[in-house]
């Protein structure tokens, strides 16, 4: 059976069991992937995977049941399994309706490609293989610890009662290397990069460049006094220590239940005017773009912060029901077997003007962060923990690597204290795109 | 029944050696957020996946299908993979002497969930979620969890092994958030066990609602902990965070082989004497118990640290043979996707014989660190954890309760400097990330130690 066929079933056999409402959702995935492990090529993988989950609704009841197996036989004990559950369910009162169709936009550029689709294993482990040698070529201390290369192809179908019908294919191809420099008996910091692409535009050589160029650079670290300064955040961590309480403060249905910091802020400032954010699930080329969401709502381009003002909030279709407005095409699921949840598409915070090394030279006394290992309260911002792969500045230059140093401080005071936002902006986790930030007034402390 | 399909899979093989697995994980949620019904949920992933080496390279397939052609296709995809990425490999496997095992395993229970009266679990769910809101005008906000994850599984390999296990997990979680003054904060507690259903007759899901609520409602007001160097009580809750986190993955072979803090020190004092590290298989409640392994080793406690000394690292087949050792049963995979790995099971420090009171009598001035939040470490024993509420202690008194920050250091440094082990021992349910996540057991009793708080300071 086609996936669409799996979901259109689903629909037509709950319809006919008696419930109110219904959703399927079906994916399939192959992916093929090549992984490190202890410093060599441990394993390569072939994976096959698919499955449906059935939304079923009775009596404003929920049920949501789930199957790996695609026959007729099984969907159809799925649907009745929803229904079921559907019935024991509490009643939730909340409930308006599953999202209602509507005309779909142009397919985003660039979110399949064909040579990805086709990749082999053997393919995967050349590449994986560049990487690696790259790394080595880049520097003989280096060793690589972990690491994995892969190729993903996904083909998802929803449908529902209210003629939601749509499907869709797209491709993916990721890559990390975890490394390590070694020197008459020192160990370097670990050093982690990686690329993420949907097309074949994707560079395993900087991958290894780049990773065995930050574990070198961290060798001979020395200890810094405590201070509070400013700190220069690379992509990665700017997007784990200020765009992760943001995401969570956008989330509808985080405003909704009052676990939001700006549950009352919409339309206040609370970010310098040079911070932008939008949430655009058609960006070209955008890891986490596609025509539709995870409930067959339209993806659409959405305003979150402009000049530093919030402006809205992200939805699905249950959180947008509740605030009696339009989904923002918000609906995000880890697998068929999960429900939708709300979560950006891809979050792309505006670039600003200057190049890293500006933005170093901007600082008088502070350091730099390329890995974060803390803990960061999305409802307070308050964040603390380890600066890895971290480096002292002074007077605009980067003096030394750091022994591992703590920061801790608080995320939406951090957005007030935006000194400088980047140029150059790249996909981190969260499909958001984030430049190099930097931050003032952030506690450091030495061990 | 789907070992016999393995079986016969297996005749079809070329490879030199091949381990299969079929896996179904049946999973029920039931969630409840601010008194509204969020999830009931049940459904099966299934799948089968081979492992295949050949001349020493392995290859991997898996496939959500059953059918014996699907499954014969992703035991081809595995031997093709692992012949052409041969020449690619510096490294080539050889594995540990196992025993093949013929055997049947399950969980011992007394509340089999698969007899479970729905309706009941709901209506607990729903009576703790009331709790947890009715509390105090402060929690706004709180989402209540009871989930049993129910794992069968079935091992064949060409050395002859065929090995069924059920696993049963029963998890049940409460998160509290409260609100004062703009000031937001959150609680956690959770329960989680292998066993039946009558996890929920030891430690009823309104119980820990209750310290959750508790604790959101007291920190919402409170000030946040200052930072520096402090002699400290761990709770128990997070000195399972530490044996797992910080001390327990340097004994993971494939980070030891890495160069990981524990490289070259079997043998060696590593810890106070008074602590004693194990990382236990068959712990009877621990969430990482299996009888087998992913590779179909019989699992076994392993103690990591004895008295302070370094005893053993944890392997699988490969680094076993590697180390000149036998294979400890640690080889895990978190389902059919995944080749299995090196994973904890059960980690816990062995419990020692004092109070709390006494534990606190001789601090003169340091925190009771209580409910930890996720912890990261490195393989150097460098971590860092959250904490959620830091308790005062003056003059061996407890006083007043703060907020609760990351805590951080070398666990090595942390273990050295243990003085004082309590009897309060408890094993609670931990999900650990390594490529693939995993369930583990994390345990141990209430310690004195000195630690790094890492307070957002004025």
């Amino acid at each position: 059976m086609t996936l669409q066929a799996s979901t259109q079933l689903a629909v037509k056999t709950c319809e006919k069991l008696g419930a109110d409402e219904v959703e399927a959702y079906a994916q399939r995935t192959r992916t093929v992937e090549v992984v490190f492990e202890r410093a060599e090529i441990q394993s390569e993988r072939v994976k096959v995977q698919q499955g449906i989950g059935i939304r079923a609704v009775k009596n404003k009841g929920l049920g949501f049941a789930f199957s790996s197996d695609l026959s007729k036989q099984s969907v159809e004990n799925t649907c009745r399994n929803a229904l079921s559950l559907a019935k024991t369910a509490i009643p939730n009162p909340e409930w308006v309706s599953l999202p209602a169709a509507q005309k779909l936009p142009k397919p985003p550029t660039g979110t399949y490609d064909k040579k990805v689709a086709a990749l082999s294993g053997n393919d995967i482990l050349n590449l994986a293989m560049r990487a690696y040698d790259a790394a080595k070529q880049q520097d003989k201390r280096v060793e690589i610890d972990d690491g994995k290369f892969s190729a993903m192809i996904a083909e998802i179908a929803v449908s529902n009662s209210h003629g939601i019908d749509a499907t869709q294919k797209s491709t993916n191809l990721g890559g990390y290397l975890v490394c390590v420099a070694k020197e008459k008996g020192e160990v370097s910091s670990m050093a982690f990069e990686y690329d993420i692409s949907r097309s074949m535009k994707f560079s395993p050589e900087k991958i290894g460049k780049s990773v065995a160029e930050k574990a070198a650079a961290s060798l001979r670290p020395k200890t810094t006094e405590s201070f509070v300064g400013q700190i220069v955040l690379d992509s990665d961590t700017a997007a784990s220590i200020l765009l992760s309480p943001v995401l969570s403060s956008v989330n509808a249905d985080n405003v909704q239940r009052r676990r939001s910091a700006w549950t009352e802020k919409l339309g206040e400032k609370v970010a310098v005017p040079q911070l932008n954010i939008t949430d655009d699930g058609l960006l070209p080329n955008g890891i986490g773009s596609s025509t539709f969401d995870a409930e067959g709502v339209p993806h659409q381009k959405t305003s979150i912060l402009a000049k530093g003002v919030l402006k809205g909030f992200l939805h699905n279709s249950f959180t947008a029901n509740k605030a009696k407005r339009k989904s923002t095409g918000n609906a995000t699921r880890e697998n068929y077997n999960t429900l939708p949840l709300v979560f950006a598409s891809n979050l792309v915070v505006e670039p600003g003007t200057k190049k890293l090394d500006q933005i170093i030279s901007m600082v008088d006394k502070g350091i730099i962060v390329r890995r974060f290992s803390g803990n960061v309260r999305p409802e307070s911002g308050e964040f603390s923990g380890i600066a890895k792969q971290a480096s002292y500045i002074e007077k605009g230059e980067i003096k030394y690597p750091l022994k591992e140093t703590m920061i801790s401080g608080n995320a939406f005071q951090a957005l007030m204290n935006i000194v400088a936002i980047g140029k150059k902006t790249r996909p981190t986790f969260m499909n958001s795109y984030v430049p190099p930030i930097l931050i003032d007034r952030i506690n450091i402390v030495s061990k | 029944m789907m070992l016999d399909t393995l079986v016969k899979c297996l005749e079809k093989s070329s490879a030199d050696h091949v381990e299969m697995r079929h896996h179904r994980r049946h999973t029920l949620r039931i969630s409840i957020r601010d008194g509204k019904m969020d999830e009931l949920n049940n459904g099966f992933v299934e799948g089968v996946c081979c492992r295949a080496m050949v001349k020493g390279s392995w290859g991997f397939g898996s496939t959500t299908s059953i059918e014996e052609k699907d499954v014969v296709k992703a035991l081809k995809d595995a031997t093709s993979l692992a012949k052409a990425s041969k020449p690619k490999k510096k490294r080539l496997v050889k594995l540990a002497e196992v025993k093949p095992a013929k055997d049947d395993y399950t969980t011992k229970m007394k509340r089999d969930p698969r007899k479970a009266d729905q309706e009941e679990l709901v209506s607990l769910v729903r009576d703790t979620d009331a709790n947890v809101r009715g509390f105090s005008k402060r929690i706004v906000s709180d989402t209540v969890v009871f989930a049993v994850i129910d794992d069968d599984l079935a091992f064949a390999s060409s050395e002859g092994a065929q090995i069924a296990q059920r696993i049963v997990r029963s998890i049940g979680s409460v998160m509290a958030i409260a609100r004062e003054q703009g000031n937001l904060t959150s609680a956690y507690e959770a329960i989680g066990e292998q066993s039946g259903l009558e996890v929920l007759e030891k430690t009823p899901l309104t119980q820990i609602g209750q310290i959750a609520a508790e604790r959101a409602h007291k920190l919402a007001a409170a000030p946040v902990a200052p930072g520096g160097m402090f002699p400290v009580i761990l709770e128990n809750k997070i000195v399972g965070l530490l044996a797992h986190e910080a001390v327990g993955h340097c004994a993971e072979a494939d980070l030891v082989y890495g160069g990981s803090f524990m490289a070259g020190k079997i043998g060696k004092k590593i810890a106070a004497e008074i602590v004693t590290l194990v990382d236990d298989g068959r712990h009877p409640i621990g969430l990482g118990t299996m009888k087998y392994d992913d590779e179909g080793t019989p699992t076994q406690k392993t103690v990591v640290i004895e008295n302070g000394v370094a005893k053993s690292f944890l392997h699988s087949r490969e680094t076993a043979h590697e180390f000149k050792v036998r294979a400890t049963g640690n080889a895990r995979a978190w389902n059919f996707e995944f080749d299995p790995i090196i994973r904890m099971r059960n980690t816990y420090i062995e419990t020692g014989d004092y109070t709390l009171e006494e534990l606190a009598e001789g601090i003169k001035e340091g925190y009771f660190l209580k409910g930890g939040l996720g912890g990261q470490a490195d393989f150097t024993g460098e971590f860092m954890f959250g904490t959620q509420e830091a308790v005062k202690i003056k003059n061996g008194r407890l006083g007043e309760s703060l907020r609760g920050v990351t805590i951080s250091g070398n666990a090595f440094e942390v273990l050295k400097n243990v003085d004082a082990i309590g009897k309060d021992f408890i094993m609670r349910a931990g999900m650990c990330g390594k490529e693939q996540i995993n369930y583990v057991g994390m345990g141990g009793p209430s310690l004195r130690t000195k630690v790094l708080l890492g307070g957002v300071g004025k």
